[in-house]
This record gives C-alpha cells, sequence and structure tokens, in this order.
C-alpha cells in the first residue's frame, strides 16, 4: 500500500509515492541517491545516518519515512553548501579530525547541532553532543579539538 | 506492506486505534530496531501502523503549581531542556541514548515499550506517577506500577493510546540516580537506579527507591520502604542487613549478553544500601 | 631541531569525506546491479545434508559451490578456508550460498525460505576441547601452527633460580568494528572480472580471484573503492567477499553488490584471538628474571587463514621490551568451530604484551618490588638481543621516553599516594612499555619484493603507483608528502588514486605497519631519481624494488635471528578510577611517548596514536565479546559496545625523534604500535587500585566484582 509521502527535502518540496515504513535512510540513499548519508549500523548506534528532521539531529535508520510526512529534512548533501559547513570543514581540517571519513558527515551535522544551540560549549557539552556519533578511527579527541576551533573561528554566528 | 495511518488530531487517532487496533508509533527508536531487517529492506512490521508522534494534543508538557503533565509524545529533549523538569528525570533522560535518540524517542514510548531496562521507570515510579490511558469509550488512569505486566507487557488494551504521564513533585531532603550502563554514554542499563529521601529532624520521614534492569518489570517496594520510614537515623544502619536481603529476593536479575546476574544483584544491593546510610548515588 | 617534514598538513582527502562526496563501495550504484545476500550456517560443526530452494523467479540467482570456475580455496597460507561451504560447515556464519537479485526484497525473501537439513557433528568450541577433540577439524592434532625457539640456555637458568614465578594471563575477542561495514561490487565483461570494493590488500584480493577463477591475471581487475576503516579487518576477509561477488556477476552477467549489515559483520567476520598465555620466570637472588618461559596458544578459529604469521608475531613479542638472557619461547594456534580470527591491528603482539607486561608486574609483586623499578632495571639497551637472538642494532630511547612519561604523569607521587586510598573510589596508574616490529616478519620484504613507482605526469605534476590503500590511516598524506618534498613540489600537484591493479605494480599490502617505511622509502628513492632525471622526458616513471639492508640475518626454519628490519617504541601511563559500588571505571588521563624514527606528518602520528590507544583501552575494558555454542553472543553495536567521545580519556602525546636510516626521511613505522601498550596499562592501572592482580581482559566490572567481594 502505497502512500504518497510529502516533505521538504533540502529545501525542495516532494512528494514520493513509496511504502511509508521504508527507513528514511534508504529513501535518501536509493531515491535520492544522497550517499552522504551512511549507514554504519542500522540500529541508531553510529550515527552515521545523521539528518536533520526539523532543525533537529536525528538518525535517519530510525525514521520511518511516512512519519516525516510534512516535515524538513535537511542533510549534509544541503548542509555542505552553507558558511557553517564551511567553517566546520576548515576546523576539522586544521585540527586533523578526518581520518577514513564514514563517520565525518555525521559528526558534522552533531557539531552543528551543538554549535547552533551553544556556541560557547565546553568540553563536556562537546563529548556529550558527539555521544551518538561513532568514531573508531580518531579516539575522538582531534574532533573535539575541530569542534572547539569551529565554535572559535565560527565566533557565535550559527 | 502494512497499512498505515497518519491522523490529524487525537480524535481521528483514537477511532482508527478503535477501528483497525493498529500499533501506535511515536518516534520509532524502538518499533524501528526491533524490526529492522537491514540496508534496503522495509522493516517487517506484522500490524498496521498508525504515526501519533505529530499529534499536537500528546506533545504537551505542562507543569502547575509542582503538578506535571506530560503529552505522551513529547520527546526526550524537550524533557531536557523543560525549565521545570525534576531533576532527576532530566538526568535520566539525558543519560538516553544519544542527543539524536533524545530527539525522536519519547516517554510514552518508553513506557508502553515495558522494557525491564526502560530508563525513565524508576525515577517515574519514585515520582509515584499515573499514566493516563484514552479510548474512543473514555479514559482510565492507573498507576505506572499497575501498568507493567511483565516484560514488554502492559494492560494498554489495543483500542487504547497512553495519552498523558502525570506526577507532583514530592517533597524529599535526597535524591539518587545512578544509571550503571554498559559505558559511559549512549548504553543501556546494567542497572538503573532512582531514589528520593525526606529527613526530617533525627528520623527518616520518607524513602522511595526504584530499581530497573534487574527484573522482569521495575521494581519498588512500599513495603520494604515502610520498614525505614518512621525510623530514627541512627537506627539505619542496623536495618541494612534484612533490608538487603529482602531486595535481594525481590530483585531477579537474569544473565544476559551485556551482563550478569551476581552483578546486578551485587550491585543494586551496594547502590540502596549507599543511598540510604550516605545519601550517594 | 624539528623536521619540516613532521609539519602537519590539512588531509588531502578530508573535505571530499567531510561533505559526503567520498565514494565508499556502498555508494556505488552501477546500471543493472544485483544485489546479493548470504545464506550462512546456523551450526557450529554439521553434515549439509540437503538444501531445498525454492523456485526462483526470472532474474533471481542462487550461487554456490558448483559456481567456482577454478578453486574454492581462499588464497592464503594454507589455502584451507572454502568460498562456500562444501560437504560440512565449520563455524556459525559460514556462507554457503548466495541468492542474487536485482530487488533486494525478493532476494531477502528467497533466502528465508531456503532450508537446509543438517546432521550435527561434535564442535570444538574451546581450547581444551581442541586439544582432546577425537575428530579434529585441521590436520590430526587441531593445530593451524605451532613454534618453538630459545635464546640462551633457559634450563640452566631455572635450574640454578633463586624463585620461579609463574602465571596465566587471558585475552578475549576483540572487534576491528571499523565504521564501514565491509562490501564489494563484481562485474564481469568481455570475459574480465572487476572487483571494487573496501579493503586493505588489492592484490591479495587479485591472486584469491585468479586462483578462484583460473583466470589469466589479465583478465582479473581489482580496485579499492574510499575504504572506511579497516584496522586488519579487511586483510584478508575482503578476498572471501570477493569472490563471492566474482562467481555472482560471472553467473548473471551483470553488476552485483555484496555489503554486509553491521550485525552479520560482526557475527561472521574474523576478529583478533583470544588468546591463554602461560609464563614461566626464573629470578636470581638479585631479583633479576634469569630466564623466562612463554607458551602461547590462540583460537584460530575454523580455518587457518593468517593465523600462523599472527601467532609468530605474538612469539617474537613475547618477552616485551626487557632484556631476558635465557628465553624459551612456544606457541600454537588452535582449530576451534569459531568464526576464523584474524588480522587485527598489532597483528598478535597485543595478546604477548598484555601477557609480558602482566607477568613483569606480578613477578615484581611477589618479589614485593616496586613494578617500574623492577621493569626498569630490565629494559633493553642498543647491542641486546631479542627473542629471536636478533641484535638491536639502532638508537634505543626507552628510557628517556619512559622518564617522560613518569615526569608527564607525575607517575611516581600518584603511585604511592594511590595506593594507600580507601573508600568508594580508588584511583590507580599503571605503564605499558612496548615495541612494534616494522614491516614483514623475518625475509618477509625480500619474498614479496613490493614495487613502488612514480610518474612524471607534466613539468609540476607527479603520480604515485603503489597498491597501498588509504584507509583512514593518511597514506594519501604521507605518501604524497614523501614524494612531494623529495620532488619539491606542491603536495596537491602529487596525485594518489585508488589502487587498481590494472595500473599500479605491487607494492604489497597495506598491512605490518609497512606503508611508510618500507614503500614509502621505495617512493623517496624512485622520486630523488626522478627529480634527478626531470628533464629527460616529459612523461617518465621510475620504478624501485625493495632490497633487504644486507646486515638482516634472518632463519625462517629456526625463527632465528633478526625477525624486523627496525622497530618503533612507545610508553604509556594510563590512571583510572574505579567507583567500587558498581565497578565500573573512568580512566583519568593517558600520557604516552613514541619513537616512530620521524613523523612524516605530526597530526597523522598524532591520529594513529591517539585511535591506537583508544581501541586499546577498549579492548582492556567494555570491548565484550564472547561465544555461545560457537556464535558470537554480541551481535550488534548495541552489545558490542566500543568507546564513544564521553567514554575517551584525553591522552597528552609526545614524540621522540630518531630517525632510522632506511626509512624515508627516517621514518618508522606508527600503525600497529600505540594498541599495544594501552591495554596492560590498564589492566595494571585497575589492578593498582583495587590492590588485585589483573591478568585477564577485558576486565570487566561483572570479573572484578566476583574478585573483590568474594
Ligand atoms: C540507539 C538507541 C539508544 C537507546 N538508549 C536507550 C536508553 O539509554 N535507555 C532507554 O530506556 N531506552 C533507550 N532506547 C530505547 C528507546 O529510545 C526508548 O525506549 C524510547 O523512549 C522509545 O520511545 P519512542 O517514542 O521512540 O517509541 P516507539 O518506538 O515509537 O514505541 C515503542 C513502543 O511503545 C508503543 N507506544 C509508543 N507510544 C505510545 C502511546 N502513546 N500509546 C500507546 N503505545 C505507545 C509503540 O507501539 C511501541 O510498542 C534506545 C534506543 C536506541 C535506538
Ligand atoms: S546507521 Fe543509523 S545510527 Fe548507525
Ligand atoms: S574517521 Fe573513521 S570512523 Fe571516524
Amino acid at each position: 500500500m502505497s502512500q504518497i509521502i510529502s516533505f521538504t527535502l533540502n529545501g525542495e518540496k516532494i512528494s514520493l509515492e513509496t511504502d511509508p515504513m521504508r527507513r528514511l535512510l534508504d529513501v535518501l540513499r536509493d531515491d535520492f541517491s544522497e550517499t552522504g548519508v551512511k549507514e554504519g549500523c542500522g540500529e541508531g548506534e553510529c550515527g552515521a545516518c545523521s539528518v536533520f528532521l526539523n532543525g533537529k539531529l536525528v538518525n535517519s535508520c530510525l525514521v520511518a519515512v511516512g512519519s516525516v510526512h510534512g516535515m524538513n529534512v535537511e542533510t549534509i548533501v544541503h548542509f555542505k553548501t552553507t558558511p557553517a559547513y564551511r567553517v566546520i570543514e576548515q576546523a576539522f581540517g586544521d585540527a586533523g579530525s578526518v581520518q577514513c571519513g564514514f563517520c565525518t558527515p555525521g559528526m558534522v551535522l552533531a557539531a552543528y547541532a551543538l554549535l547552533k544551540d551553544n556556541p560557547n560549549p565546553d568540553e563536556t557539552d562537546i563529548r556529550e553532543a558527539i555521544s551518538g556519533n561513532l568514531c573508531r578511527c580518531t579516539g575522538y579527541n582531534m574532533i573535539v579539538d575541530g569542534i572547539k576551533l569551529a565554535a572559535k573561528q565560527g565566533n557565535g554566528k550559527w | 506492506m502494512v497499512k498505515t495511518y497518519h491522523p490529524e488530531t487525537l480524535t481521528e487517532a483514537l477511532k482508527i486505534r478503535n477501528e483497525t487496533h493498529a500499533l501506535p508509533y511515536a518516534g520509532g527508536t524502538d518499533l524501528m530496531v526491533r524490526y529492522r531487517q537491514g540496508p534496503g529492506l522495509v522493516p517487517a512490521f506484522d500490524r498496521e501502523v498508525m504515526f501519533i508522534g505529530h499529534l499536537p494534543e500528546l506533545t504537551k508538557l505542562q507543569e502547575k503549581n509542582g503538578e506535571f503533565a506530560i503529552g505522551a509524545c513529547v520527546p526526550y529533549r524537550e524533557i531536557i531542556h523543560h525549565r521545570h523538569t525534576p531533576e532527576i528525570l532530566r538526568k535520566a533522560c539525558s543519560l538516553i541514548g544519544a542527543p539524536a535518540v533524545q530527539n525522536l524517542g519519547t516517554m510514552g514510548g518508553n513506557i508502553c515499550n515495558a522494557s525491564p531496562a526502560g530508563d525513565t521507570l524508576p525515577p517515574l515510579a519514585i515520582l509515584d506517577t499515573h499514566l493516563t490511558l484514552q479510548s474512543v469509550s473514555g479514559e482510565r488512569q492507573v498507576s505506572l506500577l499497575s501498568f507493567f505486566t511483565g516484560p514488554g507487557k502492559t494492560i494498554l488494551r489495543d483500542d487504547e493510546l497512553l495519552i498523558g504521564i502525570h506526577f507532583r513533585l514530592p517533597h524529599f531532603t535526597a535524591e539518587g540516580y545512578r544509571k550503571v550502563g554498559t559505558r559511559k554514554a549512549n548504553a543501556l542499563s546494567k542497572v538503573a537506579f532512582a531514589a528520593f529521601m525526606l529527613k526530617e529532624k533525627d528520623m527518616l520521614a520518607d524513602i522511595r527507591i526504584a530499581l530497573g534492569a534487574v527484573a522482569p518489570t521495575v521494581v519498588r517496594s512500599r513495603e520494604l520502604e515502610n520498614r525505614l520510614i518512621g525510623q530514627p537515623l541512627t537506627d539505619l544502619a542496623n536495618l541494612m542487613p534484612d533490608l538487603l536481603e529482602s531486595y535481594g529476593t525481590l530483585i531477579q536479575p537474569i544473565t544476559d549478553q551485556r551482563s550478569d546476574a551476581n552483578y546486578r544483584k551485587t550491585v543494586s544491593l551496594n547502590l540502596i544500601e549507599n543511598f540510604v546510610l550516605k545519601e550517594e548515588s | 631541531m624539528k623536521n619540516t617534514i613532521s609539519t602537519p598538513v590539512d588531509r588531502l582527502d578530508g573535505p571530499d569525506k567531510a561533505s559526503g562526496r567520498a565514494i565508499y563501495t556502498d555508494d556505488i550504484r552501477p546500471d543493472g546491479l544485483l544485489f546479493a545476500r548470504t545464506l550462512r550456517s546456523d551450526r557450529p560443526r554439521a553434515r549439509i545434508l540437503d538444501i531445498k530452494l525454492p523456485e526462483l523467479p526470472d532474474g533471481y540467482f542462487i550461487v554456490n559451490k558448483n559456481d567456482v570456475p577454478g578453486r574454492n580455496r581462499i588464497k592464503m597460507l594454507e589455502d584451507d578456508w572454502p568460498f562456500f561451504a562444501e560437504e560440512v560447515v565449520n563455524y556459525v556464519g559460514e556462507p554457503i550460498l548466495l541468492v542474487v537479485g536485482p530487488d533486494r526484497e525478493q532476494v531477502n525473501q528467497i533466502l528465508k525460505s531456503i532450508e537446509i537439513s543438517y546432521e550435527d557433528l561434535p564442535p570444538v568450541l574451546s581450547l581444551e576441547d581442541a586439544i582432546t577433540a577425537e575428530s579434529p577439524i585441521f590436520g590430526d592434532d587441531n593445530s593451524f601452527a605451532a613454534y618453538e625457539f630459545q635464546k640462551g640456555d633457559p634450563d640452566s637458568a631455572f635450574d640454578a633460580a633463586k624463585t620461579i614465578i609463574e602465571g596465566e594471563f587471558k585475552t578475549g575477542y576483540h572487534e576491528q568494528a571499523y565504521m564501514e561495514p565491509q562490501g564489494m561490487i563484481g562485474s564481469y565483461t568481455d570475459g574480465k572480472l572487476t572487483v571494487t570494493g573496501s579493503m586493505q590488500c588489492p592484490f591479495y584480493v587479485k591472486n584469491a580471484m585468479v586462483q578462484l577463477t583460473g583466470f589469466p591475471e589479465n583478465r582479473v581487475q581489482v580496485i579499492q573503492a574510499t575504504t572506511g576503516g579497516a584496522f586488519g579487518g579487511k586483510e584478508e576477509y575482503p578476498s572471501l567477499l570477493a569472490g563471492h561477488v566474482a562467481m555472482a556477476a560471472i553467473k548473471t552477467g551483470k553488476p552485483v553488490k555484496l555489503v554486509l549489515e553491521r550485525g552479520e559483520d560482526l557475527a561472521v567476520t574474523t576478529k583478533r584471538h583470544p588468546s591463554v598465555s602461560r609464563y614461566r620466570s626464573a629470578v636470581d637472588e638479585n631479583g633479576r628474571v634469569t630466564a623466562m618461559e612463554a607458551d602461547i596458544t590462540l583460537d584460530g578459529g575454523a580455518y587457518a587463514g593468517l593465523s600462523a604469521v599472527v601467532l609468530q608475531r605474538a612469539l617474537f613479542a613475547a618477552i616485551g621490551v626487557y632484556n631476558i638472557p635465557n628465553v624459551i619461547v612456544r606457541g600454537r594456534v588452535l582449530a576451534t568451530n569459531h568464526v576464523p580470527s584474524g588480522a587485527f591491528r598489532g597483528f598478535g603482539a597485543p595478546q604477548a604484551f598484555f601477557a609480558v607486561e602482566m607477568h613483569m608486574e606480578q613477578i615484581a609483586a611477589e618479589l614485593g618490588m616496586n613494578p617500574l623499578t623492577f621493569k626498569e632495571i630490565h629494559l633493553v639497551q642498543k647491542g641486546d638481543t631479542t627473542a629471536t637472538g636478533g641484535v638491536l642494532r639502532d638508537e634505543i630511547k626507552i628510557r628517556e621516553m619512559l622518564n617522560r612519561v613518569l615526569k608527564l604523569s607525575d607517575y611516581r607521587k600518584k603511585e604511592g599516594m594511590f595506593a594507600s586510598r580507601k573508600g568508594r573510589f580508588r584511583n590507580g596508574i599503571g605503564l605499558g612499555i612496548y615495541l612494534h616490529g616494522c614491516g614483514f616478519t623475518g625475509k618477509g620484504e625480500e619474498i614479496i619484493q613490493g614495487t613502488a613507482t612514480v610518474r612524471k605526469l607534466a613539468e609540476d605534476r607527479a603520480e604515485i603507483l603503489v597498491s597501498n590503500v588509504e584507509m583512514g590511516q593518511g597514506a594519501q598524506t604521507t605518501l604524497r608528502k614523501i614524494v612531494a618534498t623529495t620532488l619539491e613540489l606542491p603536495i596537491e600537484n602529487i596525485d594518489y588514486p585508488n589502487p587498481d591493479t590494472d595500473r599500479v605494480p605491487d607494492s604489497g599490502p597495506t598491512v605490518a605497519s609497512r606503508t611508510v617505511i618500507i614503500v614509502g622509502h621505495l617512493l623517496e628513492s624512485a622520486a630523488k631519481e626522478l627529480k634527478a632525471r626531470w628533464d629527460e622526458n616529459e612523461v617518465l616513471s621510475v620504478s624501485k624494488s625493495y632490497r633487504h639492508p644486507s646486515y638482516i640475518q634472518w632463519d625462517q626454519d629456526k625463527l632465528q635471528g633478526d625477525a624486523y628490519p627496525a622497530y618503533s617504541w612507545g610508553v604509556v601511563a594510563v590512571e583510572v578510577e574505579v567507583d567500587t559500588l558498581t565497578y565500573e571505571t573512568a580512566i583519568k588521563g593517558v600520557w604516552a611517548v613514541h619513537d616512530v624514527g620521524v613523523a612524516i606528518d605530526e597530526d597523522i602520528i598524532r591520529g594513529q596514536i591517539e585511535g591506537g590507544i583508544l581501541q586499546g583501552l577498549g579492548y582492556a575494558s567494555i570491548e565484550v565479546m564472547d561465544t555461545e555454542n560457537g556464535a558470537y553472543r554480541q551481535r550488534s553495536f548495541t552489545d558490542y559496545i566500543i568507546p564513544t567521545a564521553v567514554d575517551a580519556p584525553k591522552i597528552e602525546s609526545e614524540l621522540v625523534d630518531n630517525p632510522y636510516e632506511y626509512g624515508p626521511f627516517g621514518a618508522k613505522c606508527a600503525g600497529e604500535l600505540p594498541i599495544a601498550g594501552a591495554a596492560p596499562a590498564y589492566a595494571a592501572a585497575v589492578g593498582h587500585a583495587l590492590g588485585i592482580p589483573v591478568h585477564e581482559i577485558p576486565a570487566k566490572p561483572e570479573t572484578l566484582i566476583k574478585r573483590v567481594e568474594k
């Protein structure tokens, strides 16, 4: 029983006829080729599939597409075009926050979700904000440094 | 493919629930994991599904003179950020999953999921929480503790929805909350502990203790609490051995892939003793 | 003075990865793509009696052992591991067949409708079972490999000993937990097989495909896709997946993708070998260890895989960083009906370092000596010999490094202060001192003869052609930096595309911490020659092949001589706080000093050190994986937990400069090194806090509480 599901994806209104119980993650990757949204676990543990839903960070593997009817979905594909993204990308570059990169788009979104609400986070705030984003390569400190640097360079303009 | 519903109002939702017994989907964080099949596969839901997470009637959080009413579908993030949220509940909610899960997951979902390890249950238990269950034929209020009948099992009828969570912040002089998880964040509980204590002069005027993840449902015993209530503080240490033994028989922890029964039991008793005698958690 | 090569640059692969533009295996979606899913054994050991297949809809296929064009064995040391099970299955999760088709739901439905009937056979589910089993899985004694070697005259030393101290040390499974699950895509056009995927060793995969298909080499092409972490987990296992998609592509004529979902990846791919080590040391009246006997047993799982080499590396590390005159080292790796164990950062060394470091702690404790002082007096110096009798020829800075760590961590003070602590929270501090042999063992590098090429593309542009991959460790940055610096070109002007076996020479696998020291060195010398000949031609290639430094002596039959061309070194201190209500442990601080020769980029090295230390801390503490009836009990990221940012400690880390003559710009190795010391340092710290020896990891709260509250 496909249904028409309408939502805004990266600023564009879309209507989609599909099974409402499909994971938003699959819809993004398979129907919209949004391969920047990654699947690391499929069970809400790793954060690789992070997207913004009505401006809030969520795991798209935990979201049935039918539940986003009428909502606003933003992914890394759109976020990467924003000035905020460029600040974070540069800070991550300077701090050496990226290794294999599989966790990185999710980390970037989690970092932004934090900085938007709390432009001057302390160490604990940062660690808690990315505690749903697993990284096996870095040991996290260089990511924490990247977010601190982004906070400094973003200078409250999020 | 299962049929789904996306009602606009609570009235409509209750009607659908009455007619179809569709499975309520609030934040989906339990359901999407329970039914998941893997990349590119539709989760294997076996019944019709009704999305309720967006219903305005279920997403309000109100506080008036210490009386709390939390809509079943208020996500954790909002509960955490609400300025009147009792500290113990804020702590418990902020240790559930991680921010992205807290943006989706709801307290109603945690309650209705009825997992023995549901982290809101111990604090809600000591808050003497009542639940409002509603169906087209009316509304009933039940106490949180009477809601559960076993792991994953509740008295919720398949024409009902949980709509509200109600409690009154008690007067207390000390509170304790401890989640003993598999790691420091984004963890599932091996043991969860919540407690309030009210001391008046040299006497223990009230105490409330609840434990999670150590029995088929959340554990709270007014009978055991009563053994301490009214006792002089200086006697508490003497009462401990018997009390702990009773708690030891009350809880029935299991051994699984996350921990073992011996650990769960020893830690539960350590936490009780320490809170009662030192007010720490 | 600081080397300019060490000054960090922004990683060149950073922006593509951060923005989601980088294309990993599962992001590749060619037209006409078919999906594969694997039907696996749910028995640890059984004979397959019958497989009932449903009627297949059009366009759907079953791929199994009958579709093997050449040999149904993954090319490895023993060639005993089949791509698809034949008559018997030997572990839970062993692949039996694939279902392949255009729609994943359909593929899944078909998979679920297949019925297999088995006749169960008596499984081998523990090391004890492996020794006593009546019907062995491998050979006639279930032993994939067994080695023994000696130094000096251990028998006499034990006879003359004042005290003999014995201990047993255990380590558990350890999952690589790379964030990108394993995946491969195969295609077959015009008689040519192409496999693309997440991997460390394109030529391992290629050679495996040649043996599988019987095709001539020019009909097999292997391309590495951006790889989301590997840690050894993508060393040998990708060959299995590649074989599956290869057969499926050949059968269907369409591109076929196989990506494991996380639960499947956890359940069926290789892990670090669990180990049991028995140590025995002879101590004289001055408190000096005169002889040490080490006996290490590894659980190899159902097939030999790379286990023999893992065991060798464990044995070579058996006496740690200590100068012990008389040594006897023995070890074996046994076959069990578990998932085959395999490569993981450290490759045997973490098990041995855990054992020897804890054994040294144990000896000190039993002698009533301070463990640090005890370790200090036994530390090796330049000119001393290793367990295999090799000579430590290069400058050793381990004492200087140790002193620095002691200072950074305020070790001596905390050691005394914590020991007397009472009450609920107990602190402890512990130390790990370690080394890592760079590159392949013994004559390994000479045998594989890696070749690396640098090619001039334009007046201001050159290209690196090697089979080594970027998997997160920074090869894109370090190798380009080596070539760019040598050619005096900007780093952006050096191309280094992901390896494609049709284009690159075989410079060997991306393993054994060999990429910079071995391949980087070949690139450095190729670039030097290219620079000298730059004006000869518009396009010009220079290739260099490995030549063994003549001073290295090695006898592979006796395992005697220089097991490695060079060593990197490390010292780490870990401070913990244990809550004695719950026996949960918080890591309060980590201080580390490493000698990696010269850092080719300090940020890359810091990344390796921090990631490696945290992985080692996870190994020692919260990462629990155990089995029940042969299957892992932890089959999701909810149950197999790795540290989060909140669990991760801050790490204060420094380097000492110690240039190596045969490494590029003086560099040695760094990738595996940092994982070796974290686990023993953690265990020693927990032991210090609770006043009990910790001889088993993971040191989970469940075990600690039993030991203390007993
Ligand atoms: C990564 C991750 C981490 C997690 N960590 C924790 C943790 O630390 N602690 C913890 O306790 N839980 C944890 N959970 C579980 C889960 O997030 C919580 O139980 C959450 O509260 C569930 O809420 P939901 O709205 O998402 O529930 P849903 O999945 O929507 O529903 C759960 C169940 O409740 C029923 N239901 C929901 N709302 C209603 C209603 N109003 N009336 C009737 N029935 C209803 C549903 O039908 C379903 O059976 C975690 C989950 C994930 C994925
Ligand atoms: S894939 Fe969604 S959280 Fe891991
Ligand atoms: S960079 Fe590899 S997982 Fe984070």
